[in-house]
């Protein structure tokens, strides 16, 4: 086996002993990007020199020599972001020092890559961008899932063993789901986000997409700036809420998800309870409206007039709808997000994690992103985000793990805890693969095993 | 009136109002991802919110404060 597949955690150590020599490895991803990238399209960008210049200088940090991939959201010092599209929308983006950038320098990782995502982060399909789309390593024709496409594409695709993706709406979680990785959307305002394009918002964070539980927790604990120990967990009260998060998945995903619920509520000798939250309908128009509200300032007729063609029809027309939404429904979206919160704090009284589907189903084709599921055929965006975004709404953190795979494609559980319980959904996932034998996390995508 | 020509004459009035500037496949596309965002912005309208509290300058972060 390549030092390149090796976990993120081992590709540290046997750096700090020496047993890797962190320039070959570094050579080895920066060789494999360029053999397996035409097909994946995961990376945007590489920069040889820089990435050896920050090897180089790298401190003996956590993670000193291991090459990452970053998502096309952040500035880097030699490299403005372009968040997947031909024109932000009223900001001029310029290269920089971003906070994900400096947590991982000073960690001692190298920037080997910018990831793909989708265009302007508006999808959790991941099949648009000005770069064209990422392709999922488990089936290149199928979406790598959004907007993190690039990240997850990456790591999947086997060119790196761990990537920083951002989540606004469910952006980690998804690609995590479909492409068969841990993702973990941290509580927010917990990882590093100094830099962003989008400085106010209330929504988005950043966070690692790995193999598995273990390589997030340390890729976290880098963008936290803090340790994340492990725990035994045990007697853990695990929340479902039936309808419609895993009634209406479909049902070879949902099927997955109960064997690993199952699973996991017998690793830690915990107990499932049917839970509800009141109002939970008024959650994705509320989310949607919260997170759009963030970038509303420059929706101005001047800047959406001069919208260039080569910005993509769908996020070109989206956008100007958005400027003709009445303040008074996004007034309305704020009292729902304060209602959410309530609500489930109290829930979280009763229970330690809730737990569904993170996608209700697998990956749609890159050319037709439509599922099918109980209720009938649905854009896989308006199925993810039902899933999803309670997470960015409210602010409590939420992770997917892969738990097993339908018609050949991953199925992911997403945990979802209070608030600052992040090393809880971490320790949860660690159960569920110790529960499995790390079947799942052990598997690989037929182009890369 | 059909919910879908109500819109359409909202989305035709408001970008002349607004003075954004939008042809035709951009309407189309307007209307159809309205379709989609309709049913719930409509419960979101018809809520009752009325007793709830609005929280000001939420700590994201946390839970809110009691």
């Amino acid at each position: 086996m390549s030092a390149l597949d090796l976990p993120l955690r081992e590709q540290a150590a046997e750096i700090a002993s020496g047993e890797i020599d962190p320039g070959e490895l570094l050579e080895e991803c920066l060789g494999r990007i360029e053999e397996r990238n035409p097909e994946l399209n995961a990376v945007v960008a590489t920069f040889p020199e820089q990435s050896r210049e920050m090897l180089e200088r790298a401190p003996d940090g956590p993670l000193r020599g291991v090459p990452v991939v970053i998502k096309d959201e952040w500035p880097l010092p030699w490299r403005a972001e372009t968040v997947g599209a031909a024109a932000v929308p009223g900001v001029t983006t310029r290269p920089g020092e971003s906070g994900p950038y400096r947590a991982l320098r000073d960690a001692g990782a190298v920037v080997a890559a910018v990831g793909n995502m989708h265009e302007l982060g508006s999808s959790s399909t991941g099949n648009t961008s000005v770069y064209g789309p990422a392709h999922n390593p488990w089936d290149l024709e199928r979406c790598p899932g959004g907007s993190s496409s690039g990240p997850g594409a990456s790591v999947a695709g086997g060119l790196v063993s761990g990537a920083i993706g951002a989540d606004g709406l469910g952006s980690i979680r998804y690609p995590a789901a479909y492409c068969g990785l841990t993702g973990l959307k941290p509580t927010f305002g917990r990882s590093a986000m100094e830099g962003h394009h989008i400085p106010n918002t209330e929504t988005i964070v950043s966070g690692p997409l790995c193999r598995d539980a273990a390589d997030c927790r340390l890729l976290a604990s880098v963008m936290f700036g803090e340790a994340l120990p492990s725990e035994q967990r045990s007697a853990l009260r695990i929340g479902v809420i039936r309808d419609p998060f895993w009634s209406d998945s479909a049902p070879g995903v949902r099927e997955a998800c109960e064997s690993a619920l199952e699973a996991l509520r017998a690793e830690v000798g915990g107990e499932v309870i049917e839970v509800e939250i009141p109002d939970q309908e008024l959650i994705l128009p509320a989310a949607v409206l919260v997170a759009q509200s963030e970038e509303a300032g420059h929706l101005t007729p001047r800047n959406l007039n001069a919208l260039p063609e080569e910005l993509g029809l769908i996020n070109r027309s989206v956008l100007k709808l958005r400027g003709l939404i009445p303040g008074s429904l996004t007034a309305r979206a704020f009292l729902a997000r304060a209602q959410a919160r309530r609500n489930l704090a109290a829930l979280f009284e009763r229970v330690d994690l809730l737990a569904w589907p993170t996608v209700p189903a697998v990956a749609p084709p890159l050319a037709d992103p439509m599922i099918e599921l109980p209720s009938g055929a649905a854009s896989a965006d308006a199925g993810n985000a039902r899933q999803g975004v309670i997470a960015n709404l409210t602010g409590i953190p939420g992770l997917n793990a892969p738990v097993g795979l339908d018609e050949g494609l991953p199925v992911g559980l997403q945990l979802l805890a209070a608030w600052g319980r992040d090393a809880l959904l971490l320790d949860a996932a660690e159960a569920l693969e110790r529960a499995t034998s790390r079947e799942f996390v052990e598997l690989r995508p037929a182009a890369v095993a | 009136m059909e919910a879908g020509s109500a819109f359409q004459l909202y989305l035709d009035s408001a970008l002349e109002s607004f003075g954004i500037e939008a042809d035709e496949t951009e309407r189309a596309v307007m209307a159809g991802v309205w379709s989609i965002w309709e049913p719930g912005m409509n419960l979101l309208r018809d809520a009752d919110l009325d007793g709830e509290r609005h929280e000001p300058l939420p700590d994201l972060s946390a839970p809110p404060a009691a």
